[in-house]
């Protein structure tokens, strides 16, 4: 039986769903019997999701259309160079 | 996560045509998709907001430049990103300094979580009104959880951004960063760690 620590060191792996058969199991034994851990694993779900959200969030602003602008008035100056 | 499908990549195939052509639109969109990814990314490498603005800025012009040598053989996100990890290392050599993202690192958030047989001191609470739109202290969650991310060791740092929020597959994450697929998986783990202690600390 896993301990609740060991449940948390692989929190990840399982909400990403890298875990193999045998460790999905004993995931599933041990969130239907401790409520805590069953709360830690939503939690780590619900943070997954708010980080992928949060990547654009706020993401325009003002100054983006004088940056855009800069940025392609660059695009032609000088010799392309590798990258 | 997933990876590309294939409407993804006829789709980025045409953005990328788009964007050799000089297309301002499609700049626009790739710049809005990835820019603040990009600015977070670099000032994690470079601890320094305004070199992170600057360095990300060359960074466009430089993609511009040479889209014309994109060949699909990685992501255009991922092809983005090594252009301004180029360049955030050369400003960082200029500062005296090297760049490298080996290591777990720091101990995990939760080191001090367990008692002595592995089983939690405290219940982890319930989220009930863990939602984006929720406003905590004048900021939203989700502008919470990217003052969060840009708390944390720049490793955990760059592997959050790259995988967690532009969701690069993982092989080229661990290209890109020059780390195996194992302290990939605890770097993410670390750093989601981290995240979720700030958002616990909201609730």
């Amino acid at each position: 039986m896993l301990s609740c620590k060991e449940v948390a060191d692989r929190a990840s792996a399982m909400i990403d769903g890298e875990l193999g058969a045998w460790e999905m199991l004993q995931m599933r034994m041990h969130l239907a019997m401790c409520k805590g851990c069953a709360r830690f694993i939503s939690q780590m779900r619900i943070t997954r999701d708010l980080t992928a959200a949060a990547n654009t969030s706020g993401a325009v602003q003002d100054t983006d259309d004088t940056r855009i602008s800069a940025i392609l008035s660059q695009r032609h100056d000088g010799k392309p160079h590798g990258g | 996560m997933r990876g590309m499908t294939d409407i993804d990549r006829s789709d980025e195939a045409a953005l990328v045509r788009a964007l050799a052509a000089g297309d301002r639109a499609a700049f626009e969109r790739v710049y809005r998709q990835h820019n603040a990814a990009m600015v977070r990314f670099a000032s994690g490498i470079l601890k320094n907001r305004a070199s992170a603005e600057e360095v990300t800025q060359d960074a466009w012009v430089s993609v511009l430049k040479n889209i014309g040598g994109f060949e699909g053989r990685s992501s255009l996100a991922g092809w983005i990103f090594t252009i301004l990890l180029n360049k955030a290392r050369t400003r960082a050599g200029r500062d005296g300094r090297s760049v490298s993202f080996d290591g777990a690192g720091e101990d995990d958030s939760l080191a001090a979580a367990f008692d002595g047989r592995g089983r939690w001191k405290d219940m982890p609470e319930l989220w009930e009104k863990m939602t984006a739109e929720r406003i905590v202290a004048g900021r939203s969650v989700l502008q919470h959880v990217n003052a969060a991310i840009e708390t944390l060791p720049p490793a955990q740092r760059a592997v959050l951004v790259l995988r967690a929020q532009e969701g690069l597959e993982a092989g080229e994450v661990c290209a890109i960063l020059d780390i195996s697929e194992g302290n990939m998986r605890v770097l993410l783990h670390r750093a989601r760690l981290a995240v979720r202690a700030a958002l616990d600390a909201l609730s």
